[in-house]
């Protein structure tokens, strides 16, 4: 009879509020801290990363704006029409990021397109977001299957 | 048990299955309770962490890195109070850091979020210790050095986990009444047939031969049943052969007694004669042995007369034919039949009315006289009064008594209380036959010892016999 | 003294019996059987009648009623038990008393002579109640006229209640009168013997008019 009377304390005592526990798994670390974007320029012909030392990732427009705006004074080649009015809308819908950017698509050669989509993924991938994402480019002046999903070759 | 006043079975076993009951539907409801508790808490940290890890997530891209301690400030806001942030060696702090060695190893060395709770002044808190990570542009990350370490405050969810409890105790005391009324009739069904068993062992032990339970199922109550019935059934089978014996002998005895009446009056019509006859006789040989022939006449007459009578009261047929009757006066009578009246005082007054029957009572009395001057040593006093609804005769003598030995013995038949009174007139019969005689008018009949010594018998009789 | 017819089926007893009796005076004739017996009382009347109720052939109580029906002998009957049975029986039958045996003779005796005794009577002779007319002299007694045939006891109760009308006597008192019993004469003598006198003399047995009973003490004759 005593032992029924202490196994049913130990069990109300059991289950009272929320006790200490050890250390569990919280789910993947945060990340999108980098010293600058990566942007994607072509050096004789190929295509080639730089980190852009602007002492924080920032976003994907932000590193699209850098790469529309061009290599700057670095000895690197850019084949995008340079362009006025460098602002890129992003929109990221699960695996795919969709760009509007400000040019139409005989302002880009194929390696440009490869450009924009690398810089953006690159970006996306920084950021946290997915190495599966695909890129799909709304240009101002469309072709047949300009907005086809796009991967980077160096991805 | 010892310590509960719970003697009855019954008791014991409904309090033995309320608990089990009870205790059944609490650990079931506080089963349920911790189960969903735990899916609260679980659901509640992942919460927070989700919510720590998107704030980070939201603030990092635009943090300059290698960050300064302005920018740790920045992220340290951002992501609410209690947290602290560190980068090699600046740190930014809000409240106290209450990071473990544990979490802050296992963030290290995982590179993932780690949590872990813990009970701080008393309420609870979760720990969230977040790395973060710098990812490449190909997706592989390494830590960026900066560490975000928050506490978050768990006390809302105890609360709503006591709220489930108190609704898990409330459920299982909502039980109890049902258990108790379940105990009841399972109690009841259980005890039932033992409840039948005691009856029938009952109704044996006030002589009912015939009481059985039948046995019901195969468990050890029927098993015992079984028992007691056989039992039962072999004490019946038993008396009843001890009852015919009985009943044999007796019917022997009154058949013996019967037999012998006709040959005795045949004897006691000539032992007159042979009395005459004898007075006369010449030879002194033939004169004694027919003065014995008549005397042992006699007595043989009276011995199956008493046979007849024990016969009679044994078989149960006997009747007494009431009549109202002056108790004094009716024992006067026998004194005086008898010519006891000068060795005999009689104190009593006239006017006790008594219904009874003349002759017995007269068995009674006689018997009783007879005995205390016979055996007893004068004076023989008897003396009758009222006794609320009984009328008293006592008779006592001032003789030696009746030693201790005898005491319980003197109502049986054909006791003799020592060999040398073993040839006294009586048939060994008178007592027991004052007894019964007592019985049937629904009074009783005592032996013992006055207080001057003598013997000392009193019949009590009822005014108004059954 | 007496003429007596003893019905007695076993011999010794029998026998025992008549040589008893025959000591106390007593001219005994005797009978085997209920048959021999029932004839020997008719080929010579007796005065009084000893007859054994447990007999081969017929018993004693039907051999009681036929002698009863020839007349008003006395009748006194030997049972061997003293069964209640055997004794109302018997009286229903219309003895007028009865012994259990084995029986002393000089009880018998004086049963015997007891029921035989008769009278006792004062010489007033002649007791007249409205119909009723007991001679005390003759000893006979008659109803509006009629003689009415009553055994010696029967006689003996009613001279003995007729001599005091309006007195209560108990049923002890008329045992010793009438039947000479001691104090512990058996009752029922009484009663059987108050019946069959008022199946004689009354006309409505139920409510009777010279043979009243007083409850609980005893009988009274009259008032009439």
């Amino acid at each position: 009879m005593r032992r029924i009377w202490i196994a049913a304390a130990v069990l109300l005592l059991a289950g009272c509020g929320v006790e200490p526990s050890g250390v569990t798994d919280g789910g993947p670390a945060p990340t999108g801290v980098a010293p600058g974007p990566t942007l994607y320029f072509v050096d004789g012909g190929e295509l080639r990363a730089t980190v852009r030392d602007t002492g924080r990732l920032g976003t994907i427009a932000e590193a699209l704006s850098l790469l529309l705006s061009g290599p700057g004074d670095a000895d690197l080649d850019t084949e995008i029409a340079p362009t006025a009015f460098a602002k890129v809308e992003v929109t990221v819908t699960g695996q795919e990021v969709e760009l509007r950017v400000p040019l139409s698509t005989e302002e880009v050669t194929p390696l440009g397109i490869d450009q924009i989509v690398c810089t953006a993924l690159a970006a996306h991938v920084q950021n946290g977001g997915s190495t599966e994402a695909t890129v799909r480019l709304r240009f101002t002046l469309e072709e047949p299957g300009s907005r086809d999903p796009r991967t980077c070759p160096l991805l | 048990m010892t310590r509960f006043p719970l003697r009855g079975l019954r008791a014991r076993m409904i309090v033995a299955f309320a608990l089990a009951t009870m205790i059944g539907a609490g650990a079931a409801s506080w089963a349920g309770a911790e189960s969903a508790s735990d899916a609260l808490v679980e659901s509640h940290q992942r919460q927070l962490t989700r919510t720590l890890a998107e704030q980070i997530a939201a603030i990092a891209p635009t943090l300059t890195y290698p960050p300064d301690q302005a920018v740790l400030d920045r992220l340290r806001a951002a992501v609410g109070p209690d947290t602290t942030v560190s980068f090699e060696d600046l740190r930014s702090s809000d409240g106290a850091d209450r990071a473990t060695a544990e979490l802050r190893g296992a963030v290290r060395e995982r590179d993932r979020i780690a949590t872990q709770r813990i009970t701080a002044d008393g309420r609870p808190l979760l720990l969230i210790g977040a790395p973060v990570m710098t990812t490449a542009p190909d997706g592989s990350r390494t830590p960026s050095g900066i560490e975000v370490y928050a506490a978050r405050d768990l006390g809302e969810v105890e609360a709503r986990i006591d709220d489930l409890a108190a609704t898990a105790i409330g459920t299982a005391a909502l039980a109890l009444p049902v258990a108790g009324v379940i105990a009841l009739l399972a109690a009841g069904g259980v005890l039932r047939p033992v409840r039948e068993l005691r009856d029938t062992a009952q109704r044996l032990a006030d002589g009912d031969l015939d009481a059985r339970t039948p046995p019901q199922g195969a468990d050890e109550l029927a098993q015992l049943t079984a028992t007691v019935n056989e039992m039962a059934g072999s004490l019946q089978a038993s008396m009843a052969a001890m009852r015919r014996m009985q009943s044999d002998a007796r019917r022997f005895a009154a058949d013996v007694s019967h037999e012998l009446r006709t040959p005795l009056t045949t004897l006691t019509a000539v032992a007159e004669v042979l009395a005459d006859a004898a007075d006369r006789m010449e030879e002194t040989d033939a004169r004694e042995s027919a003065r014995l022939a008549v005397t042992e006449i006699h007595r043989m007459v009276r011995l199956a007369e008493d046979l007849m009578e024990v016969s009679r009261f044994d078989a149960g047929t006997v009747r007494p034919r009431l009549e109202e009757i002056d108790a004094a006066e009716a024992v006067r009578d026998t004194l005086r039949a008898r010519g006891w009246l000068d060795r005999v005082e009689l104190t009593g007054p006239d006017g006790i009315a008594l219904r009874a029957e003349r002759r017995r009572l007269d068995v009674i009395v006689a018997n009783l006289v007879g005995n205390a001057l016979r055996h007893g040593a004068p004076p023989v006093r008897v003396r009758v009064r009222e006794a609320g609804p009984e009328v008293r005769i006592e008779v006592a003598d001032a003789g030696p008594g009746l030693p201790d030995h005898v005491l319980p013995h003197v109502f049986d038949r054909f006791y003799k209380a020592d060999d040398a009174r073993a040839r006294t007139p009586g048939s060994g019969l008178g007592l027991a036959i004052a007894l019964e005689n007592a019985r049937l008018h629904g009074g009783g009949l005592t032996a013992g010892n006055g207080d001057d010594g003598g013997a000392r018998f009193v019949l009590r009789l009822p005014k108004e016999a059954p | 003294m007496a003429a007596i017819l003893l019905i007695e089926d076993d011999p010794l007893v029998r026998r025992g019996l008549q040589l008893a009796l025959g000591r106390h005076g007593h001219e005994v004739e005797a009978a085997a059987t209920g048959e021999d017996g029932v004839a020997a009382f008719d080929a010579a009347p007796p005065q009084l009648v000893v007859l054994d109720l447990m007999l081969p052939g017929i018993d004693g109580f039907t051999v009681c009623r036929r002698i009863r029906a020839r007349g008003t002998v006395p009748i006194i009957m030997l049972t061997a038990r003293g069964d209640d049975f055997d004794i109302v029986g018997g009286l229903e039958a219309g003895a007028d008393d009865y012994i259990v045996k084995p029986v002393q003779p000089t009880v018998l005796d004086a049963r015997i002579r007891a029921v035989l005794r008769r009278g006792g009577t004062g010489p007033d002779g002649v007791r007249e109640f409205r119909g009723l007319r007991v001679d005390t002299v003759s000893l006979t007694v008659s109803l509006d006229g009629a003689p009415v045939a009553l055994t010696a006891t029967e006689l003996r109760l009613l001279l003995t209640l007729s001599g005091s009308p309006g007195r209560v006597f108990s049923r002890r008192q008329l045992l010793e009168a009438v039947w000479e019993h001691d104090y512990l004469g058996d009752s029922r003598l009484v009663d059987n013997c108050v019946q069959r006198l008022r199946a004689k003399i009354e006309t409505d047995g139920a409510d009777p008019v010279y043979v009243q009973t007083v409850r609980g003490f005893g009988y009274r004759f009259g008032p009439v």
